[in-house]
């Protein structure tokens, strides 16, 4: 985010970042969980809604910018990042967020996922893991355990799931980090870092589906699982250690920051505007510029 | 003394007859002339056979024109590849080179006898004078400036600027190759002595481009500053365009990962307030039409360039069709109206790809700009336009008192909604493509659903009304009647002075809105007609059928269709109206009873 902006000169709470529409979750949803963490997070980072655009997809989760007073938008089906990137290319002064389910940043749409990394476009990913399609009831999720029996996969599943930390680490993200609702202070903590950290920065949120979701992954079983990455005292700028832990990815719930690249690279948005500002002099005027088709 | 001039080329990909045509165009240009190059390629893009056809006249011209003058053949086997494109008749000067061994009685161009054929030794003459066949084409052009009287100064000059730099030895080279074809054209000269008229005094200040270049250069002129898109052929230099100069003009360009991550990128822009574009061809259109829909439905202004190819699928990437009609009009999902443009010529894409802009932003709607191979990539002279006449549209912007009780998506008389941008005070909504009320809440109403339906499509009505997107011509009270559209409407034009000259009474209708479908129009158009053309490069006559569908057309409206890469020439048109119209007279003979 733009330091130069977030001079906020009235401080905003977390109400002032509630819409007035009524989330449509399940009881019990762990997206209710993400929700209040967001809102909190906001408040910390304290940037007035309007200069926030949060994208998503479809699915339960991507209904989230709805339930914000941020300029919202909530597209199609595996296509936020492509959308906030154009977004955030075209105002970079805005903080832009992005939401969605692990179907639609790692099925559907999991070929956006490894561009807007290698661009560095300094947006903040969240994906809310369950495991499942939620919104369609049921069926397999490209991050269901293989043998996971759902409506679509009657016998159970033949297929491995994805594993979306190694591959975010893989793909070369400069933040990535794990957390769930089960741990509230936590996930509103990441949520900010994720933030406030300049570049494409992902957080997996561990968000269970009640409905469809296994009974074996849910809150309280987060709860009683769940490993901080910081009492184990994994170092956040090691990023094989990072890759070894995010291996085990379905087998532990390892919560905090995996890898933060302590020396950030430069963001696509950045270098846009350096490019910008280096051309810009060189324009010919617009009501000019067919003059440059003059044969000679 | 001749005042139109058609020449085609034809060799191997290294043989240069392309950058040929690139010098003679350039230098007729200069000289003032009016001219049109357009280049074809086998199918693999790069490598491969190659051509080029160039028509140079003193006049307009609308068209690359049918029958060559003079066919220039560096191998047969490549000439022979490009069959239709380069047509060789009575009255064609063909020239090859001596090396391809075939004696002139035996060129393998059946069924036709040429008015002259010359075997000349090109590669020879290259070797002997610049030291390598690579000067193959500069000998070419030295025998066509020798021949016709054309474009020596500029050819020479522009030499210099091509190899100026590279190395004084390559310089030498070519001057000597190019001095030795004009020579070897005066020491043989044709036996039909075709020098061109000059072209007339005052016409140097004219532009030379391709439909591409001027289509994103009108981008920038309309105020765009995003491109997301993805190369695809025949479409990319619109990107490559753009990628050198937006940036000038504090804008972006994404070479996306996929055709739906470009396209979603400058929705993306669009929802931030800035102007944005994409451009493809068809099977990147299909790809980008989910993203069209969210749009439609969230009303964000977007322009979508389909450079229209030889389809479906990869089909002939490198040949100009007029076959994504149906899929630009009829491919949304949902009750979806895209206002569809489609530009007649390397000029007409300035002014329509800056119309696209400005129905964009007004109506708050992706439009689609179908150009097609053939104008995108010809280069054309174009005659200097005047952008001081040319205005720009912006979109609607709330007022402070709007934004006081801000509604994105308000039910208004003309169905547009003031559009806020993030980073605005109290404009804050949730665009979406989940249907919406006015303030941009999700439902699943029937009776908001209906009601959204129809201001988004109530918004564009006023588009119907736009005479000035249709050209008229002709006879107003002609019973034959034409229609085309896209390039082959430069074909038509043609076609028209073809025939009127010829004494029949022809109009012409040149739709360049072609979605929606302005009823009127073609009801003024239709009244006086009994019989006619709509004459479409496509299988189906795309056109054609839409308009069955959509308004009153005369039973005796024909259609005159064939698929890409089989050019259609002006004269085939004016035979099937000199017919149409005698059948017209014919069927009239029974009522005629002279007084006794």
């Amino acid at each position: 985010m733009n330091a130069a902006t977030a001079q906020a000169v009235e401080h905003h709470g977390t109400k002032d970042y509630q819409s007035d529409l009524k989330p449509i979750w399940c009881p019990g949803c762990g997206d209710f969980g993400v929700l209040s963490a967001m809102y909190r997070a906001l408040a910390a980072i304290d940037r007035p809604p309007h200069e926030i655009a949060f994208v998503s997809g479809i699915g339960c989760s991507s209904r989230i910018p709805g339930y914000t007073t941020a300029y919202g938008f909530n597209s199609v089906h595996g296509r936020a990042l492509p959308i906030a990137q154009g977004i955030k290319l075209a105002n970079p002064e805005l903080l832009v967020l992005v939401a969605g389910g692990d179907g639609d940043g790692f099925s559907i749409g999991g070929g956006h996922v490894p561009h807007a990394i290698r661009r560095n476009v300094d947006l903040t990913y969240i994906v809310m893991d369950n495991q499942i399609y939620g919104l369609t009831k049921g069926q397999l999720s490209p991050t269901s355990p293989r043998g996971l029996k759902t409506a679509s996969s009657t016998y159970g599943s033949l297929e491995a799931p994805v594993n979306p930390l190694l591959y975010v680490l893989a793909y070369g993200a400069g933040f990535i980090a794990q957390s769930t609702p089960a741990d509230m202070v936590g996930l509103v903590s990441i949520i900010e870092a994720a933030i406030r950290f300049p570049g494409f920065a992902f957080i997996n949120v561990q968000s269970p589906c009640v409905t469809f979701g296994q009974p074996e992954a849910q809150l309280k079983a987060h709860k009683a699982g769940m490993k901080s990455l910081e009492k184990m005292g994994h170092d956040p700028a090691d990023r094989l250690h990072a890759m070894a832990l995010a291996q085990e990815y379905g087998a532990e719930l390892y919560t905090g920051i995996f890898y933060q690249n302590p020396q950030p690279a430069p963001t696509y948005d950045d270098l846009v505007r350096q490019r910008q500002r280096e051309l810009g002099s060189a324009a010919t005027p617009k009501d000019k510029i067919l003059e440059m088709f003059r044969p000679n | 003394m001749r005042s139109d001039l058609i020449v085609g080329m034809a060799g191997s990909g290294g043989d240069g007859v392309v950058s040929a045509g690139e010098s003679l165009i350039t230098a007729a240009a200069l000289e003032g002339y009016h001219a049109m190059l357009t280049k074809s390629f086998g199918s693999q893009i790069r490598g491969g056979e190659s051509s080029c056809r160039l028509r140079i006249s003193t006049d307009d011209v609308f068209n690359p024109g049918g029958t060559l003058d003079v066919a220039v053949a560096l191998n047969w086997e490549d000439f022979l590849k490009f069959g239709a494109e380069l047509p060789v008749g009575g009255h064609t000067v063909v020239i090859y080179d001596t090396k391809t061994g075939v004696p002139p009685d035996r060129i393998p161009l059946s069924g036709v006898t040429p008015a002259e054929v010359l075997a000349v030794p090109i590669a020879d003459i290259a070797k002997q004078t610049a030291g390598t066949d690579k000067a193959k084409n500069t000998v070419v052009l030295g025998l066509l400036a020798g021949w016709f009287g054309i474009a020596r100064a500029g050819i020479l000059a522009g030499m210099r600027k091509k190899f100026g730099k590279k190395s004084p030895e390559v310089l030498e080279g070519n001057e000597r190759a190019f001095a030795a074809g004009i020579a070897y054209a005066e020491e043989h000269p044709l036996r039909s002595a075709w020098v061109m008229t000059p072209p007339e005094v005052g016409n140097g200040a004219q532009l030379l481009t391709d439909g591409n270049e001027i289509c994103a250069a009108a981008a920038i002129f309309a105020g765009c500053e995003f491109f997301g898109g993805y190369p695809i052929t025949p479409s990319t230099e619109i990107m490559q365009f753009l990628n050198r100069e937006i940036w000038k003009y504090g804008g972006t360009v994404l070479q996306a990962e996929d055709e739906i991550a470009g396209v979603g990128a400058a929705v993306g822009a669009s929802f931030a307030g800035k102007k944005s574009m994409t451009a493809t061809s068809g099977p990147g259109m299909s790809l980008k039409t989910e993203m069209l829909g969210l749009a439609s439905i969230a009303e964000l202004p977007l322009v979508c360039v389909n450079v229209q190819r030889g389809g479906p699928s990869t089909g002939l990437p490198t040949k100009s069709e007029q076959s994504d009609l149906f899929q630009a009009i009829f491919s949304a999902h949902g009750d979806a109206v895209r206002p569809v443009l489609a530009p007649i010529s390397v000029e007409d894409t300035f002014r329509l790809t800056v119309e696209a802009f400005n129905i964009a932003e007004e109506y708050q709607t992706p439009v689609i700009l179908l150009s097609d191979q053939e104008i995108a990539q010809r280069k054309e002279t174009v005659p200097s336009i005047n952008t001081s006449g040319i205005s720009v549209v912006d979109r609607r912007r709330p007022t402070a008192t709007e934004l006081e009780h801000y509604e994105r998506f308000r039910i208004t008389e003309s169905g547009i909604s003031p559009i806020s941008r993030p980073g605005m005070e109290g404009g804050n909504y949730l665009a979406s493509g989940i249907e919406h009320n006015e303030h941009g809440a999700p439902t699943a109403s029937g009776v908001v659903h209906a009601r959204m339906n129809e201001k988004r499509l109530r918004k564009l009505n006023p588009l119907k009304r736009r005479r000035d997107l249709f050209l008229v011509k002709g006879n107003a009270d002609a019973p034959v009647g034409l229609i085309s559209w896209g390039s082959v409407a430069g074909v038509a034009m043609e076609a028209l002075q073809l025939a009127q000259a010829d004494g029949l009474q022809v109009k012409l209708l040149i739709p360049k809105l072609l979605y929606p479908v302005s009823e009127e129009v073609y009801r003024d158009f239709f009244a006086s007609v009994q019989a006619g053309l709509v004459v479409e490069q496509s299988h189906q006559g795309q056109l054609h059928r839409v308009l069955r569908m959509m308004v009153n057309v005369p039973d005796g409206m024909e259609s005159l269709t064939k698929s890409g890469s089989n050019p259609i020439v002006a004269v085939e048109i004016v035979d099937r109206l000199r017919s149409m119209a005698l059948d017209l007279q014919r069927r009239r003979v029974p009522q005629f009873e002279p007084r006794e």
